[in-house]
């Protein structure tokens, strides 16, 4: 199968002045299918930015190579298959409408496509009302939905999204929820940036989480969520300090509550094996509850490592 | 090429004021025109002509060391380079844009020129002919300006720019050959301008028009080998 997106062992340095170095990408591997919604997560500083940026051909990688629709990072024609939204987005001060032509001609669209074309997506992103007014008095959010009106000016095949939603109120970011799913449905690939996580697991096929340059974590959305479920057992007994010992173990934790009940909180594949050893010490299990653990908990969780100080990047 | 001139069109959109003001200068040639008496004042309209032609080679500098600049600290470059444009034809854009710019200016002044130095009886073929010295030394310097800004901030493209425009007659003046100065033949275009009298319109030949179009041509290509190497979304501040 073609890759959307493939990154090979992919290394990128920033060199400062006086020769220090700094890595911001260390040996990143990553394939992106095609019609799938990708969520890429990382703390601020993990490279996020940095990967997207050589994608699109903004700089090279140090070491290693990738590919963009099958083509190798920096091939211009192959950008006319991508719509790209950076972070922080700076526009031409102009119309709405005169800036997505202007966007949509430097991808080579013709004149007379362009101007159909240009009043769609502006409708997609809610701004067909806004098209004549100049994109200088508009608000963040606005921008950010002219920033994707671009985007999708050539029809992509591959959206290229560094937060698309930040600027965004509750109101338009289910507009541009409801889009990306229909962009999908129509057979095309979304790579997407962001720090809501709350977005990325409603939206997300798949996620990667970078931390520090490296990929720490990179599966179906729904299997990640499911891997870091886990079980509270409510259990009580004569002797609670005995049993706790009994079934601590290293992936448990256990406490003794106000209530005199002892609550452990085990991995699910743990939970049969956890029961049998409360009764086997002589307890009693009270209750047994199964608890999600949201995206941003399992975020939390995996790059707060032992050493949380940030890696740095390109913002 | 669509998107070389879209990025071409940009540039002088985005350069409106500097363009405007640059031709408040040609308007004011116009009007010494309209109030000087061209007969008796023409050595001193050919004098205010002359200074005023020049300035566009500064302007020509200061747009092609700006361009790449503006667009990268206002990261206003990586939604344009998202896009089926390479780098290439992106500084190819930026080039045709400066062009543009300095032959608006020149085309302005020279019919300004025609119709005030005409009357004074300096001939009309000529002031064309200063003209296009004076287009080809802005596409020179301009290409220049734009190569030492792929990897300079602006202050020290132009600075650079005008150092190796200055080289030539620095050489020239050193060693006493007069062929030096056709190394980078901005300052001998400039030249012709600068000494064109009523006794001797233009002293200039064609060759010193021809090695700054073929300059051009090999300072574009640098600008486009060094800009591919160049890093577009780190920080230019």
């Amino acid at each position: 199968m073609k890759l959307a997106l493939e990154f090979d062992q992919v290394t990128k340095e920033y060199r400062s002045l006086f020769g220090r170095r700094f890595r911001a990408l260390d040996g990143f591997t990553l394939q992106v299918y095609p019609t799938e919604i990708f969520g890429f997560l990382g703390p601020n500083g993990a490279g996020k930015t940095t990967a997207i940026h050589l994608a699109m051909g903004f700089m090279r990688p140090t070491r290693g190579s990738g590919r963009l629709l099958g083509q190798p990072f920096g091939d211009a024609m192959t950008r006319r298959r991508v719509g790209f939204l950076p972070e922080n987005l700076a526009l031409y001060p102009r119309p709405a409408e005169q800036l997505v032509r202007f966007y949509g001609a430097i991808n080579g669209m013709k004149s007379s496509v362009l101007k159909q074309r240009a009043g769609e997506v502006l409708e997609m992103v809610g701004l067909d009302d806004h098209a004549r007014r100049n994109v200088s008095r508009f608000s963040r959010g606005m921008l950010q939905r002219v920033g994707l009106a671009q985007a999708l000016v050539n029809d992509p095949d591959l959206l290229i999204l560094d937060e698309p939603t930040s600027a965004l109120d509750p109101v338009a970011r289910v507009g541009v929820r409801e889009l990306l799913l229909k962009a999908r449905a129509q057979g095309k690939t979304i790579f997407l940036s962001s720090h809501l996580l709350s977005e990325i697991e409603l939206l997300c096929d798949r996620v990667a989480v970078l931390h520090r340059g490296r990929l720490v974590r990179l599966g179906r959305t729904a299997e990640l969520l499911e891997s870091y479920e886990r079980t509270e057992i409510a259990a009580r007994g004569t002797n609670l300090n005995g049993l706790k010992s009994a079934i601590a173990s290293a992936q448990s934790s256990c406490n003794i509550g106000q209530d005199g009940l002892l609550r452990i909180a085990v991995p699910r594949d743990q939970q049969r094996a956890t029961i049998t050893r409360i009764w086997e010490a002589g307890g009693e299990v009270i209750s047994v509850m199964p608890q999600r653990r949201s995206l941003e908990e399992i975020f939390l969780e995996v790059t707060s490592g032992a050493d949380s100080t940030p890696a740095g990047g390109v913002q | 090429m669509k998107p070389v001139l879209v990025v071409a069109i940009n540039f002088v959109r985005e350069q409106r004021w500097p363009i405007l003001v640059m031709l408040l200068w040609v308007l004011l040639l116009a009007f010494l025109g309209l109030t000087t008496e061209a007969a008796r004042q023409g050595e001193d309209l050919l004098f205010v002509f002359k200074q005023v032609a020049v300035y566009v080679v500064a302007f020509s500098v200061f747009f092609g060391s700006s361009a790449i600049f503006n667009d990268r600290r206002s990261r206003r470059i990586l939604s344009v380079l998202s896009k089926a444009i390479g780098r290439k034809q992106y500084l190819t854009g930026l080039f045709l844009g400066i062009t543009i710019a300095s032959a608006i200016y020149c085309f302005a002044l020279g019919l300004t020129g025609s119709w005030t130095l005409g009357d004074a009886g300096f001939p009309v073929r000529q002031v064309w002919f200063l003209m296009l010295c004076l287009l080809a030394a802005c596409m020179l310097a301009g290409t220049v300006a734009l190569m030492f800004s792929t990897f300079l901030n602006p202050f020290f493209a132009a600075g650079a720019t005008a150092a190796a425009m200055g080289l030539p007659f620095l050489l020239s003046h050193t060693s006493g050959n007069a062929q030096w100065r056709l190394l980078i033949p901005v300052n001998a275009l400039a030249a012709t301008v600068l000494k064109s009298s009523f006794e001797a319109p233009a002293t200039g030949s064609w060759l010193p028009i021809f090695l700054a179009l073929g300059e051009t041509l090999v300072f574009w290509f640098a600008a486009t080998r060094i800009f591919s190497y160049m890093d577009i979304a780190v920080s230019v501040e």
